[in-house]
Formats: C-alpha cells, structure tokens, sequence
C-alpha cells in the first residue's frame, strides 16, 4: 500500500514537472519543421509554463517558432539551444551567444551556431567568418524578415 | 530532362576527345614508376587520364587541381584510414570512375567525405564502390555533374555520427541515378538544389530519410525506391517536385512516414507504388499538389492531410488494405477527391457506369477520434468502432462533410505498379 502512495505521488511529481527533456536522436521530430532531429551540434527545446516540452532541430526553428505566435515567449519558462562546442548539450538560450555562418551549415539553412559565450562566438567567428548575435538580437531580425 | 542528359552527352566527348588530343596516360601501381594517386596527381595536366592498377593506396585529403580522368581497375582501394577525406575535386569537367573509397573517418564539424565537389561546372562521378565513410558524395556549388551507378555503403550507427550517401548542397542541372544508397543519415541530400533528377536509385535502410529535399525548386525524381528507411522521402519547403513511378515501402516506425510533404507547393504525385507504411503521405502546410493513379496497398494510413493544405487533387488512385484511407486533423476540407477506388467502398453501381452511384467518405469516424486521443488506438478492430462507423455512415456528424469522393471507382484500377506487393 505504501509503495503505490509512493509510486502515485513520484507520478504526480514528474507528471507536472517543468523539467528538460533531452532530445532522443533519429526520433524526437521537431515542433516546427516535423523533421526527424539527427544533428546533435544544433538542437533546441522549449518548456512552457505549463511543462510542455517542444523540440527543435535547429535554433532557427525554435525562433521561427516563437515568430509564429502559436507559443508566446512570455509563456516559455526554459528555452535551450545546443552549444556547438559540446554537442548534445543545453545551454540557456537567453544568455547564449549566436553565429551565423555560412562556414557552419545547420539543419535548416540559416546556419546559427550558439555558444556558452561571446568569446566562444568570436573564437569561432575568427575562423569561420560570419556575424554574431544574442538572443534578443536574433529573434529580431528573424521578425523583421 | 533532355537539357540535363544533353549536357552531359556534351561533357563526355569534350572528356574522351581531351583525352585523345594532346593528353598522357600515367600508369599508377605499386611496382609502376609513378605509385601513389597524389604522384600522379601532382604529375597531371589538363586532358590527362590517370589509371589506377589494382592494389590498396593508403592515401588520403587528395585535390584534383586538373581536368583529368581518374580510371581504377577492379580491385584498385584508396583506403583513407580514418586519417582524412578522401578525394576532392576542384576543377571543372573532371571524371572519377570505377574507385573504390574505404575508411573516412567521422569528423566534428567538417563534413568529411570520400568524394568532394567543390564548385565545378561539370563532372562524372560513376561506378564507383564507397564503403564506411562519413559523407560519400558531396557536391557543394557545382553544376551538371553526373554521379551515376556508385555503390554506397555506410555503417550508420547513431544519426549525429554518419552522414548523408549522396548530398547536393547549393547545385543545378545535377543527374543521379541508379546509385544504391545503404546505411547513412539520408540517403540523397539537396538543400538549394534546381533543375536535378533523381532516378533509378535504390536508397535502404538508411537512418533518416531516403531521399531529403530542403528549399530546393523544380527537380524530379522517378522510378527510385526506397524501402526500411527511418521514413522514405521527406520533400520539405519546395516547388514544383516531380515525384513519378517510385516506390516508397516498410518505412515503419512511430514517426515514420513512405513520403512527408511539408511546404510543398505545386507538385505532381504520379504512379508510385505505397506499400506498408506507417502513413504512405504526410501533408503538412502543402497546396496544389496532383496525387494521381498511385497505389496505396497496406498502410497504417494512406492519406494523413493536415487542415493547413489546401486545393490539392486526389484522384484515380488505388487504397487497398490500408488501415485509414484518409485522415485529417481539420473539421473543414479543402482538398478535392474523386474517381478514386475505395476497397472499403460499400456502395452499388445500378447504371453499371463503373461508378459507384453514392459518394464514399474516406475519413472514417474512429481515424477522427484517433486523431484526438491517440490512446484509443486499442479499440481499433473492436465491433463498437465498428457500430460507430456504421451511424457516421448514415447520419454524418463528426466528419467534414465536403470530405468525399463523389465518383468513387467501382472497380480496381490495374495500374501495374503493384506488382511489387505480391
């Protein structure tokens, strides 16, 4: 008896938790543009207020994601982005900082690379040319397009 | 089409007259005066042929800087050892045929590859044997090349670490065909590809997609098949797409579909063969597309339409055996469905006209309740769904009501291309 109060109360943590999820490789599709997400440099993840959890396979699509308006952004709790250097793992993307390079392709053409940090950016901006933004300066100007 | 294949009629005999005129021949092997590729590479000049003798050459991050021919013998192996790519071709009207190319290793952020083509106009990449390799064939900027008749081999493990058999990244005017194509991510790749066909290939068991269009316009594939794929064709934010006479079967799996169409604007869909697939279509976002005279035989779904496609046609198309004709997630319909044959039709044919004389409607009731709780899948087959398909029938409340086939074929059509199934 006990264990299933344990049991039903564990489900009842998780169940409404606003935890990340990480992206399941060859299954997990992406929110936005359904394709299967493979690419482990460039992923991205939302978790809502509410704990709904959507993954993208590229930041683009997160971002594009958030310009369609079905999510607003004050909605999300977490937004997460890849970080380049170490791939398969998040790093918050309000604090991360972005490359777009056309040295560095990503999964759906609008070549963004995200990093742990400015300086990470420019190291990789030195060698494979391009412009860097932050969070707020990249949703712009996907909006204003 | 004709352009494509002129093209490369006229690359061939600049190709076999250069080598005619003025050129040299170099021999290499390993008891030849010249004994490694990148010798004889270095020893080149424009129109010459380069022929390799059998024997395995641990060579690798080669550049083609001349218009040469590189001729392999049976037998003849560059074995890049995991130590770099293999070759990369950086001059126009180049031809590389009959190689085998082992052994490139994974790389971080480079996209390795056994062949590279780095925006040439021009080029023949044919019969070639390419075996565990990160990338294999990678065109990236370049024109009419034709890659034809390679035998592709990967050992995909994870999606992250393998890459695509054959990618085309920003080219024109490109023909594949008759590659076969196992064991990558994708099978064949284009992003900012025009004007190309894709033909005859057999791309399998590969991780992702066999065949993945992105933001690429006016290309064709036909005659291609493409089976035990994670999904078989993903067509995603394109127009005008060409899809004929290929076969897309047993892309199973939870998010597996024979061909996903996502922002796919004017396309033809003719005479393919769908067999035993999870869902043969996915239509997402797609307008204008003519899915004509396929046949559509064992499916989990045959037709799964979003609600935010509109004007598409559906018509002389055979659904036999499949689990859901059609599905939507949309209460209104904007598509269009006629003279199709239905083997759930059961209606009659008074006039004998072969029509049946009363529409049949392709979305079933417990596809609609499917839709919104995915959970319920259990009562599939249980009499009760049965009873409530039975009520929709007469008295249709739940299912878009503009949602039928008002023609439906009272007879199968023989369409030849189910051949396969049997």
């Amino acid at each position: 008896m006990n264990a299933i109060i344990i049991l039903f109360s564990l489900l009842a943590v998780f169940g409404c938790s606003k935890e990340t999820e990480p992206i399941e490789y060859g299954k997990d599709q992406c929110a936005h543009c359904r394709m299967t997400i493979v690419d482990n440099k460039f992923g991205a993840e939302m978790v809502t207020s509410k704990g709904k959890v959507y993954k993208f396979d590229a930041a683009e699509c997160l971002v594009n994601f958030l310009n369609t308006g079905k999510v607003p952004e004050s909605e999300a709790e977490t937004l997460l982005v890849t970080n380049l250097e170490s791939p398969g793992n998040f790093i918050d993307a309000r604090s991360a900082a972005f490359l777009i390079s056309p040295k560095l392709r990503s999964p759906m053409g609008e070549n963004i690379s995200a990093f742990s940090g400015r300086n990470a950016a420019e190291k990789f901006k030195e060698q494979y040319t391009g412009e860097t933004y932050d969070w707020n300066s990249l949703v712009a100007m996907f909006r204003s397009r | 089409m004709i352009r494509i294949r002129l093209n490369i009629t006229v690359l061939l005999i600049t190709l076999l007259t250069a080598s005619v005129a003025g050129s040299k021949e170099i021999t290499v092997c390993s008891t030849c005066g010249v004994t490694t590729i990148a010798q004889a590479l270095a020893e080149s000049s424009d129109g010459d042929v380069i022929i390799l003798k059998p024997g395995i050459y641990k060579e690798h991050s080669l550049t083609v800087a001349n218009r040469i021919e590189l001729r392999a013998d049976e037998g003849a192996v560059l074995d890049a050892d995991k130590k770099g790519p293999g070759i990369t071709i950086k001059h126009d009207s180049v031809r590389i045929a009959g190689l085998t190319i082992r052994n490139v290793d994974v790389s971080y952020i480079n996209d390795l590859s056994a062949v590279m083509v780095d925006n040439v106009s021009g080029c023949v990449i044919e019969r070639n044997v390419i075996e565990d390799t990160f990338f294999a064939i990678y065109l990236a900027g370049s024109s009419m090349c034709k890659v034809e008749g390679n035998r592709i081999q990967g050992q995909a493990k994870t999606e992250s670490s393998s890459g695509n058999g054959i990618h085309l990244w920003k080219c024109s005017a490109m023909y594949v065909a008759d590659n076969q194509i196992t064991g990558h991510r994708d099978g064949i790749y284009l992003e900012f590809v025009s004007s190309s066909s894709i033909r005859g290939n057999y791309s399998g068991r590969n991780l992702r997609y066999g065949l993945h269009f992105m933001f690429s316009d006016s290309n064709s594939y036909s005659g291609n098949t493409f089976e035990n794929n994670g999904a078989g064709v993903a067509v995603m934010y394109s127009k005008f797409i060409k899809m004929t006479g290929n076969t897309f079967k047993n892309n199973w799996g939870e998010s597996a579909y024979g061909l996903l169409l996502k922002e796919l604007y004017d396309g033809l869909l003719e005479d393919n063969l769908f067999f035993r697939n999870t869902a043969a279509i996915h239509v997402e976002g797609s307008n204008r597309i003519e899915i004509v005279r396929n046949d559509f035989i064992e499916n989990g779904w045959a037709l799964y339409l979003l609600g935010n496609s509109y004007e598409n046609k559906v018509t002389a198309n055979n659904f036999i055996n499949n689990t859901f004709d059609v599905s939507s997630n949309s209460s209104r319909n904007n598509n269009f469905y006629s003279e199709n044959y239905w083997d759930k039709y059961k209606g009659y044919d008074l006039n004998r006209d072969g029509t049946g004389d009363v529409p049949y409607r392709p979305v079933s009731l417990f596809s609609v309740i499917l839709e919104k709780s995915p959970e319920s899948i259990i009562m599939l087959r249980s009499v009760a769904v049965d009873i409530l398909d039975a009520i929709e029938r007469v008295i249709p409340s739940v299912i878009p009501e503009t949602l039928i086939d008002d023609r439906p074929k009272f007879t199968r059509y023989s369409n030849d291309r189910d051949k396969g199934t049997s």
